[in-house]
């Protein structure tokens, strides 16, 4: 039996070709547009209920705008990094006394090390090269893409960069993870050239992670590092009028 | 004969090799997720660029895409964010 036995026969085609043009006209998943992003954000935003103080829910609410501009650049320029589910907004740091708020992210790295080159070197190196290209950088644009840091309810900054070492056979990887909680004019200066790093390290305070566990502390050092600002990503492309600084 | 059990034998040999360094898990991963495409963003993403891989376009949606559905490895262990930041 013809399944479209309640049409008559002559409005098939007219259909067939209706159908086509809409597939035709549709955006659909053919071309990027910058409202694929608003779903992810609202993924990686901390859901304002989720906020234990009064503090973080204002805070939370009046930055959503700059939040979202900052948002936009890691998901669009930095195709490499993943913000993790609801981790952008104004958290504490656990165990920390007070409502001191910062601004905050937890960061998935992709690491592209197929020979185990890096996976090979120290961790007190891969930790401080993770913080020199991907921290640095996550800080600056929190820096340069919101206001926030001058408001006297934030404390400072936080950012997690947490990325995959290579597992043994039969085994899940482990990831690794730091974690880096620093004030607000200690960062200033660290990226306005009035800070040298060895001194920025000293005033922040760092975690170590290898996969659940805590880890134990190693020597931090910061260099500088351009990648974010000069790797371009073979066939990546942006939504229409999107630009990367 | 001979070269019926020969051919047997290699068969068995290559569908053991193929198969047998995937665990428990990778079985389940793979019975789970059986159709060609993974899914439609995975079926889109073919459909747009052309076979031979000439031209590509990636999107960042693709790679999102990707890094969710990533379900033919199995996830790495890390830390929870909750060990790191306290709402």
């Amino acid at each position: 039996m013809n399944s479209a036995w309640f049409l008559p026969r002559g409005n098939l085609r007219g259909i067939a070709v209706l159908v086509l043009a809409f597939l035709l006209a549709s955006p659909g998943p053919s071309m990027a547009t910058r409202e694929d992003a608003l779903i992810p954000f609202e993924n990686a935003m901390i859901p304002l209920q989720k906020y234990s103080s009064v503090r973080a829910k204002a805070l939370a609410s009046t930055y959503r705008p700059e939040l979202s501009n900052l948002f936009e650049h890691i998901y669009y320029c930095l195709p490499w990094l993943a913000i993790r589910k609801q981790t952008l907004g104004f958290p504490k740091r656990v165990g920390a006394q007070g409502d001191d708020r910062y601004l905050s992210v937890m960061i998935d790295v992709d690491v592209n090390d197929p020979d185990g080159a890096f996976a090979a070197t120290p961790r007190a190196h891969r930790v401080s090269a993770m913080l020199s290209r991907y921290g640095v950088h996550i800080m600056r644009q929190m820096v340069t893409m919101t206001t926030a840091l001058s408001d006297p309810n934030v404390a400072g900054v936080g950012v997690a960069l947490t990325w995959s070492m290579p597992a043994a056979p039969g085994a899940r990887p482990i990831g690794e993870t730091v974690a880096l909680f620093v004030d607000t004019s200690s960062l200033i200066d660290f990226l306005g050239g009035r800070l040298p790093p060895a001194e920025f390290v000293n005033r922040a305070k760092f975690t170590f992670w290898e996969g659940e566990n805590s880890a134990p502390a190693v020597k931090v050092d910061i260099w500088e590092d351009t990648f974010n600002t000069t790797y371009k990503l073979k066939n990546y492309e942006l939504p229409k009028g999107y630009k990367c600084n | 004969m001979r070269t019926i059990a020969i051919r047997t034998a290699l068969i068995a040999g290559v569908l053991f090799l193929t198969g047998a360094c995937a665990s428990s898990d990778d079985w389940g991963m793979w019975r789970s997720h059986s159709t060609h495409f993974a899914s439609g963003e995975h079926g889109f993403f073919s459909m747009r660029n052309n076979k031979d891989g000439s031209n590509p376009k990636v999107y960042r949606s693709d790679i999102e895409a990707s890094r969710q559905e990533n379900w033919w490895g199995l996830y790495a262990i890390t830390v929870s964010p909750s060990q790191i930041f306290q709402n």
